[in-house]
């Protein structure tokens, strides 16, 4: 998820849902984590845009990506630079139309913008969980947001779709609950890191992890493992972009280098780099960080049957997985090799692959190609 | 491409995926190979309830296919063919898919492998009025079946019918069905059809299955 370039891109599909505000779901009854661990209660934080029909048949849930949170769309105030994180593709008359819809969007267990989650206060002590905050899944996430959906009256969910992280929790959801869903749309995920995506969220937790600030996880909100957390962002958020892409924007655009100053950063591309990872530090927590990072890490959809297929036995909801030929996080292929396990067993699944230069937020950007799918699919 | 031709064209396709159609019996398995837009598959679902799945290279054409709400895979045909076991189809359709394929062989192999019974279509270039074109013109009909030349159109290797049957006989190919359609797609063609066809179709299977 990229902190700049969502107001970069001009809207040119239908109109904005507006003012929004987001709403709290206080659950009082416990919650069991799946590698043990549990909350007595929890809170989700959640926004909503459109209207509910009578037969509350309409409801689109959105699952965000990694470091994404509930506010997806609209923004709360005029003071407001930046509208949510996936405005382009909500609103009125946009393919996730909230004229039709009525969309939800939670900020994830574990996380930091409201949701109960590590930063949040232990009732039982009073004090943050911090380290003590229960181990984390996508099983875990898409549990709670199965609470929600039942706590707002949704039997069942017209489509969930989600990117990335987001595309995870979309088959985890087809997989746990599969009568609880028409249709899920995953983009730009996989079935199962492999080693290399593994590899880049081991590093960017040993940067926050041996920030002395970190403290076994027991930092003082005033003062966070920023050094950690942001040069964690700064490498992630290269694995989100493209050789290409970067090249296009940035190139070896510089300002002058001089001999006694050679180290300062003069580059487009280091000042980039570092101002994503100074906003980071200013609207994410470490922990949460580290938590959903061995999140991603765990899934693999594989792990219990010992196939994708047996994974999918149950999955009832119609699926679409779009790839981006760019993304080489979660390359084209991993996409596909979701739907082909699909398809052998005689599931409803497409895929299709977007031509894209611009890695693997290409999700996240204007892409009139992506919202011509994903209107299809939604209606067809 | 004019209405009028644009209409002909179009009716030419009914015709050609009504004779495919009437191949497939309710409720089959059926993998369409180069499905293009879904028009088949929607057909074959709406008429007899079949599980369909398409497979297209082009990313416009997939998208109109996931509007019909077919489903489909964007991609490499061998690639996707290589997903499924043996015998996992009861049809697999090539209708006017090989001859823009540069691994036609293989790709017939492989449909043989994964399907229990697979129908190729093909314009005929054995065809008396295509073949007029290349000894008066010395080039590729243009018309309503093939509206662009050959600095527009995608490339192509014509196909005759007699040019299949010995690529099947060459390879160990069954010829179970065939159909011929005159040059209006439509009246069958009884007799010469290497030369009185306009559009054949062949149920073929492997011999040693």
């Amino acid at each position: 998820m990229n902190d700049s370039d969502s107001s970069v891109y001009q809207q040119e599909y239908g109109g904005d849902v507006g003012f929004v505000t987001f709403s709290d779901f206080y659950c009082d009854v416990p919650l069991d984590f799946e590698l043990g661990g549990r909350l007595d209660s929890f809170n989700v934080r959640y926004e909503t845009y459109g209207r509910l029909n009578e037969d509350k048949s309409n409801a689109i849930l959105v699952c965000h990506a990694l470091t994404g949170d509930h506010h997806c769309a609209g923004v709360y105030t005029m003071k407001d630079r930046k509208s949510g994180w996936w405005n382009n593709i909500i609103g009125p008359e946009k393919p996730l139309d909230t004229n039709k819809y009525f969309v939800i969007c939670s900020n994830c267990i574990g996380g930091c913008r409201g949701t109960t989650g590590p930063s949040s206060i232990n009732p039982k002590t009073g004090e943050r969980y911090n380290l003590t905050f229960p181990a984390v899944t996508m099983r875990d996430i898409v549990a709670v947001q199965e609470r929600l959906i039942t706590y707002l009256g949704i039997k069942k969910l017209a489509m969930i779709i989600g990117g990335s992280m987001g595309g995870m929790q979309t088959l985890q959801w087809a997989i746990d609950f599969p009568d609880r869903v028409e249709k899920i749309c995953a983009l730009a995920t996989t079935s199962r890191q492999n080693a290399q995506a593994i590899a880049f969220n081991e590093v960017g937790r040993s940067a926050i992890m041996q920030d002395p600030v970190w403290n076994g996880g027991n930092y003082e909100l005033a003062r966070v493992p920023s050094v950690g957390l942001g040069i964690a962002r700064m490498m992630a958020h290269i694995t989100y972009l493209s050789d290409k892409g970067l090249d296009e924007k940035f190139g070896r655009e510089h300002k002058k280098i001089a001999g006694n100053e050679i180290f300062k950063p003069s580059f487009e591309i280091e000042n980039y780099l570092h101002y994503q990872g100074q906003s980071f530090v200013n609207r994410f927590d470490a922990n949460s960080y580290l938590y959903f990072t061995r999140a991603l890490d765990l899934f693999d959809l594989r792990s219990e049957g010992g196939s994708l297929e047996k994974a999918f036995e149950n999955v009832q909801a119609k699926a679409l997985v779009v790839g981006f030929t760019s993304d080489w996080l979660f390359p084209p292929e991993q996409n596909r090799e979701i739907v082909k396990a699909l398809l052998r067993i005689g599931k409803t699944a497409s895929y299709a692959e977007i031509k894209s230069d611009l890695g693997h937020d290409s999700f996240l950007i204007h892409s009139p190609k992506l919202y011509k799918l994903v209107e299809y699919f939604l209606n067809d | 491409m004019t209405d009028d031709a644009n209409i002909k064209s179009r009716s030419k396709r009914k015709v050609e995926l009504k004779a495919i159609s009437e191949w497939i019996s309710n409720g089959e398995k059926v993998l369409d190979l180069g499905c293009g837009r879904g028009i088949l598959l929607d057909e074959l679902t709406r008429q007899k309830h079949i599980y369909g799945v398409g497979v297209d290279t082009d990313f416009d054409k997939i998208t109109y296919a996931i509007k019909r709400g077919v489903n489909v895979y964007h991609g490499d045909i061998l690639d996707a063919l290589s997903a499924f076991d043996d015998n996992s189809f009861d049809w697999i359709i090539c209708s006017r898919t090989l001859p823009e394929l540069e691994n036609a062989r293989e790709v017939v192999m492989e449909a043989l492998r994964v399907g229990k019974r697979v129908a190729v279509g093909f314009v005929n270039h054995g065809y008396w009025r295509n073949r007029l074109s290349y000894i008066l013109k010395g080039e590729r009909i243009v018309n309503e079946v093939f509206p662009s030349k050959w600095d527009t159109a995608r490339p192509m290797n014509p196909i005759c019918v007699n040019s299949f049957k010995d690529f099947c006989a060459s390879s160990d190919i069954n010829i179970l069905r065939t159909h011929f359609l005159r040059g209006d797609w439509e009246t069958p063609c009884k007799i010469f059809p290497n030369i009185l066809s306009g559009y054949a179709i062949f149920e073929i299977s492997k011999k040693n299955k």
